[in-house]
């Protein structure tokens, strides 16, 4: 892969990112009908507090000036202060920020690991009672709300069942650290875990199963099958790693994206991340802390989007020359 | 004259081939099991969706004009589908609130459809610097995550459904800005509009006559595409408090049935329909959309997340 | 096939958590911990600032008082002082300490810390403080002893209820400071004091050795933040917490029939009103603060939405059939204060009235749009309704309200807010309508003071730092509100009261919807000793004083607390362990393949 090729990537990337600062300063400074008044609300901020702000945002200048002032602090992270906590935006998101990214970690997992397999099955047997099975399953959960499966869940496991905590990322008022900490926060992230696999884990199949159809057409597999390996020893030896290149790169894809779409699933089970950060901010509305998440949202897609870019050239032959 | 005449016998030409197109396009569709069960759902979900004030009373959805049924009566008490919190009729919301639903879905995708076709068109048939522009801006849109971008808009604007109609429509056009521009260029490259262009025909001529027609299609497939995903976006909107809080849609159901504490009390006639609505809804246009999507172009695959 | 095993492990997956999850171990642990939960956050442990419902119970646990109450009955019984004696003109009280108290972190608690509190927020106008130390000059005579002075006759002494800080603590503190100080150094003198508290989670104190009223018999309690009351609800009914405060009406009912659960509506002088932005009188008015909608200063204009409000509805669709129908503000729990209002003079319910009050005052809808306008070829009036999020019922009752207001041809557009963003609309004056509510001190001079002129927001850069959110005053209210505090003819004091109440109903800017309990539920397994304050009718927790957690004692069969690891625990190993499971697995799949081909 040339240097070129990736510093291109790069810039590509971050002339995205400055238009979401651009589009930020617009939509909550412009397009918003009182900004002043809202980069100040709260009751909690000081005198000082609000001084502070109006100096470092230029808010007694120009719409020009303003800006200038915005992409200062925003290049120095700083954010503004959330209406609802008082404190600095960028610590409020980075303090809600590992719950997210634990539950879209093991939730991408898992869900890549179960929508391969099923994928690999799916395309293996096509048009077998397991393809059709996929396809029906994958379409079911495509077409419901993320949410509301999380609700079925919730009434089944959690409510009615009480096998699962309804909420929260700990048992409150435990005062468990180390391995006994770590168990209950697992405990508490299966559901929600359950219900970002199921939603996104049908996409997985989908990609991988056409990806491996695609494969199996390719030559070289009549030609090992010619040789007489066993359809099994074809599939895992040669099909698969060529077809998973796809997913793969959906995996890197998808990992910025549901880390914002749990927010509702978030919202759902009191999960302490940046989608529920969302949600209460929403209920302000806190139109600071709104604007951070929006950022680090775009930020984190962006920056996958990327990876997956450079991922995918580094493992595709063709486009690591091109 | 000459001109004239071979225009006209033109054209009917060109309209005798395309309605021939369509009829095996019907065909071919007829032959689609899982189209057909997507269109016949869809026109049910239609039909309840015009015929609502025949199947329940607007006022119904009022909570003052609910003070004398029973609260959280289940289905057998309160046929069909029993009451809420406030002794409202789960059944008139959820068949007002598909209305509201599909109204949203249908605005937003004609909101995306159109800015998304006018983008793909422009970009695809001038090019140059001004194509360049658009789609650097459209690939923006591509790449910022839906629902935060949508969130904030919505917050900004505040809660309305024009406002969430013109939230999701402005963040769904731009994939099929993607699929017509790249429609539009191959369509540039064939021989037949090169030689009208040879013959000295207007830019609106081969608009109306050439690229239009053609692209149309792909249009609609996407735009079955596009309902699905813009009725779960204001599924989502409203269930996170940005629906116009005055109307019920299916996603302000979810909203209410939530927060009056339906999970809790498993009052699973209040949260089940308007979850089961969405997803028949969904299906009907995704099932359509793929019939469509085989018969016009198997190759079009986008991305619909 | 391979679908069916990634199907079959996941049901493995969910089978063996299910299994695992159900046989929650019980184990022994030394602490009794006493755990209650809480839906919404603390606002600042800081008794000089806070005005969230969880702050005032911290500072009940962790701060004594000069003299405290009854739980029975709220009357004035001996506190951090023994005894006290009042002067011949009853403006000074000698107050004699307890012999031997001190900090919990062992520092001696003097005259002199109460001297140095009173005066202190007395000097800095200290915002919880002002009202009961306005007049008052305090001075310690020697280490046991001191004297309060008030500039006025004050029919609130003895009763000296304000928390007593540690000086050697706040006097670190310059008055710039304090007010932002997060008052985290867990020293106090009330039956328990602060460990650890972190915002969203937990407030966890322990019990204090040196508390004049000997060492509380739980050892830790434990205060759970649940941002979910459903969720709240769940932990205790499996036991995961012992009670809760601000249970869900919907849950209500259901917790009151289960075995081993006591629900009570905890009354304490609570009321929930739905306020009209008055529009202060003219001469209170600041540039920068609004006045709400034009019409709504015209007080026959906020008499039709007073008729268009059926509480009783509201009541049972609502709140669950929870409450009483209100009136006047409630300015106390007790219930002498509140006047009898005759049904004849009260706003009842009745659209026809409402309709007719508005076409008599030239609200008409001329363009037959269902909304009025303005008179004489005005706008069409649309009022901006505010919703609290946390609120439990201002959602329901906007549904309402919004409904009735449409019927006499009055227009809403709702918006829904949080706690913080409505404390800032209210104090710029920027809205129409809201709804929310209060709970009352013992006595009533608090909450009357709340609706004086002097209580009106004043700075627009700072609006939040005032009371009166009706956003009117009336100069009788503030005379009769002067007379009221200094009237030591205890019957006298009600007369004016009462006239003060009637005149703020009749002004129709605050209807009170109904007058509510706190909806509270414990478990009986544990725990014994609840006591409700006041005594039958009160709530048990979060009261006046709060004197429940001072007395609970372990039931004879309850085991220790919460500890160790939990069957969730090993759920999340067995969550953990197949997640390793799955990758083995799928390693393995290839391995075999490769093998097969040697």
């Amino acid at each position: 892969m040339s240097v070129k090729l990736v510093l291109l990537k790069v810039l590509g990337a971050l002339a995205t990112l400055a238009f979401v600062v651009v589009f930020n300063f617009f939509l909550f400074r412009v397009v918003d009908s009182d900004p002043v008044a809202n980069l100040f609300r709260g009751r909690n901020l000081t005198q000082e507090q609000r001084q502070e702000l109006r100096q470092q945002f230029g808010l007694d200048g120009s719409k020009l000036h303003q800006f200038g002032a915005y992409l200062e602090q925003t290049a120095k992270l700083n954010l503004g202060r959330s209406y609802i906590s008082n404190e600095p935006v960028s610590e409020e998101i980075w303090s809600r920020a590992w719950p997210t990214i634990a539950l879209v970690g093991v939730s991408t997992l898992l869900s890549t690991i179960f929508g391969v397999m099923m994928g690999i099955a799916a395309a293996w047997k096509r048009g077998s009672k397991t393809d059709y099975g996929s396809t029906v399953f994958t379409m079911a959960t495509y077409s419901m709300p993320d949410f509301w499966l999380g609700i079925l869940l919730l009434v089944t496991l959690g409510v009615s069942l009480g096998l699962f905590p309804v909420g929260g990322m700990t048992d409150p008022g435990s005062d468990a650290t180390g391995l006994a900490l770590l168990l209950d926060q697992a405990h508490h992230m299966f559901l929600p875990a359950v219900t970002l696999t199921v939603a996104y884990l049908g996409e997985y199949a989908i990609v991988m199963r056409s990806s491996l159809l695609d494969t199996m057409r390719e030559d070289y597999l009549t030609l090992a099958r010619a040789k007489g390996l066993r359809d099994i020893a074809v599939r895992n030896r040669h099909a698969v790693p060529n077809a998973i290149l796809p997913v793969i790169t959906l995996i890197a894809i998808n990992f910025g994206f549901v880390l914002s779409g749990a927010i509702a699933v978030e919202t759902i089970y009191s999960w302490p991340g940046l989608g529920r950060l969302t949600y209460d901010a929403l209920n302000g509305p806190d139109l600071p802390l709104l604007q951070g998440l929006f950022l680090v949202f775009s930020a984190a897609v962006i920056f996958f989007n990327l990876v997956s870019d450079l991922l995918y050239a580094y493992l595709d032959p063709r486009v690591r020359t091109a | 004259m000459s001109t004239a005449q071979v225009t006209v016998s033109g054209r009917r030409v060109t309209w005798q081939r395309r309605r021939r197109a369509l009829a095996a396009a019907w065909r071919q569709f007829r032959h689609s099991v899982p189209g057909m069960i997507g269109l016949v759902a869809l026109l049910l979900i239609v039909a309840m969706a015009l015929a609502a004030p025949l199947l329940a009373d607007e006022s119904d959805l009022r909570a003052i004009n609910a003070v004398d049924n029973p609260r959280w009566a289940t289905p057998s008490e309160f046929p069909p589908l029993g009451t809420d919190n406030f002794g409202r009729s789960v059944w008139a919301q959820f068949v007002w609130g598909s209305r509201i639903s599909l109204l949203v879905g249908l605005a937003a995708t004609a909101i995306a459809i159109v800015v998304g076709a006018a983008v793909g068109i422009s970009a695809g048939f001038f090019g140059g610097w001004f194509s360049a522009v658009l789609m650097r801006i459209t690939e923006w849109f591509l790449v910022i995550p839906f629902l935060p971008l949508a969130i904030v808009l919505a917050a900004v604007l505040g809660p309305s459904v024009q406002n969430i109609i013109l939230v999701i429509g402005i963040t769904s056009w731009p994939v099929t800005a993607r699929v017509v521009r790249a429609q539009v260029l191959s369509l540039k490259e064939r021989l037949y509009v090169e030689r009208s262009r040879a013959l000295g025909a207007s830019s609106r001529h081969l608009m109306s006559r050439h690229v239009l027609p053609n692209v149309s299609p792909l249009i609609l497939a996407n735009l079955t595409l596009t309902v699905p995903v813009a009725i779960l976006s204001e599924t989502t909107l409203s269930f996170l408090g940005l629906g116009d809080p005055t109307r019920a849609s299916l996603g302000k159901m979810l909203e209410e049935a939530y927060s009056a504490g339906a999970v809790t009390r498993n009052a699973w006639w209040y949260y089940l329909p308007p979850g089961l609505g969405v997803m028949a809804i969904v299906l009907a246009f995704v099932l359509i959309g793929q019939a469509l999507e085989e018969i016009l172009d198997p190759r079009l695959k986008e991305r619909r997340s | 096939m391979r679908t069916l095993r990634s199907f079959a492990l996941l049901l493995c997956a969910l089978t063996a958590l299910a299994a695992v999850a159900v046989a929650r171990g019980a184990d022994g642990e030394s602490t009794t911990v006493f755990t209650v939960g809480f839906p919404g956050d603390y606002d600042t442990l800081n008794p000089v600032v806070g005005v969230e419902v969880p702050d005032y119970e911290i500072w009940n646990l962790q701060y004594a008082t000069l003299t405290d109450k009854a739980a029975a009955d709220f009357a004035t019984t001996p506190g951090l002082a023994e005894s006290w004696e009042g002067s011949a003109d009853g403006k000074t009280y000698t107050y004699t300490l307890r012999e031997g108290l001190t900090w919990s972190d062992g520092t001696p608690l003097t005259a002199d810390d109460i001297a140095y509190t009173v005066n202190r927020a007395k000097a800095e106008e200290w915002l919880n403080y002002t009202s009961t130390v306005q007049n008052l000059t305090a001075k310690a005579i020697d280490d046991r002893t001191v004297e309060i002075a008030s500039s006025v006759p004050d029919p609130k002494l003895p009763t000296m209820d304000v928390y007593v800080v540690p000086k050697h603590i706040w006097e670190k503190q310059d008055a710039k400071a304090v007010t932002k100080y997060p008052a985290t150094d867990g020293v106090g003198s009330g039956p328990f004091t602060l460990v650890e508290a972190k915002r969203g989670q937990f407030i966890r104190l322990k019990a204090n050795d040196g508390y004049w009223g000997g060492r509380p018999a739980v050892d830790e309690v434990v205060f759970r933040l649940f941002t979910n009351a459903d969720a709240m609800v769940a932990a205790l009914e499996k036991g995961e917490i012992d009670a809760a405060h601000d249970v869900p009406v919907e849950s209500f009912e259901r917790l009151s029939s289960t075995d081993g659960i006591v629900a009570l509506s905890g009354e304490q002088g609570g009321f929930n009103e739905i306020s009209v932005n008055g529009g202060r009188p003219e001469s209170e008015r600041v540039e920068g603060i609004g006045n709400g909608h034009p019409a709504l200063s015209d007080i026959e204009f906020r008499k039709a939405i007073a008729h268009a409000i059926d509480k009783q509805t509201l009541i049972e669709r609502v709140n669950a059939g929870l409450g009483r129908p209100g009136t006047t503000i409630s300015p106390s729990p007790n219930q002498e204060w509140i006047p009898e209002i005759p049904e004849a003079e009260q706003f009842t319910f009745d659209l026809e009235k409402a309709k007719q009050i508005l076409d008599a005052a030239g609200y008409k809808d001329t363009n037959g749009n269902g909304v009025r306008e303005m008179p004489n070829g005005g706008d069409d009036i649309t009022l901006d309704y505010v919703v609290r999020s946390e609120s439990q019922s201002a959602a329901g009752d906007a549904e309402f309200v919004t409904g009735w207001l449409k019927e006499i041809g009055v227009g809403t557009k709702q918006r829904t807010v949080n706690d913080a963003t409505l404390t800032e609309i209210i104090g710029k004056g920027t809205y129409d309508l809201f709804e929310w509510g209060w709970t009352p001190f013992v006595d009533p001079d608090p909450e009357l003071s709340y609706f004086t002129c002097g209580q009106l927001s004043k700075d627009p850069e700072d609006p939040t730092n005032y009371y009166n959110d009706a956003n009117w005053c009336d100069p009788s209210y503030d005379a009769d509100y002067k007379a009221q505090n200094q009237e030591l003819d205890h019957d006298k004091r009600v007369e004016i009261v009462h006239r003060m109440l009637r005149t703020m109903y009749d002004a129709a800017v605050y209807h009170v919807t109904w007058y509510e309990g706190d909806l509270q539920a414990y478990r009986t397994d544990r725990f014994e000793g609840w006591l409700r304050q006041p005594a039958d009718i009160g709530p048990v927790l979060f009261s006046n004083t709060s004197p429940t957690y001072a007395k609970l004692t372990p039931t004879a069969s309850s085991g220790g607390g919460g500890g160790g690891i939990s069957g969730g625990a090993i759920a999340g190993i067995v969550v953990v362990g197949l997640l390793v499971l799955a990758g083995v697995a799928y390693f393995v799949m290839r391995r075999r393949t490769a093998d097969e081909r040697e």
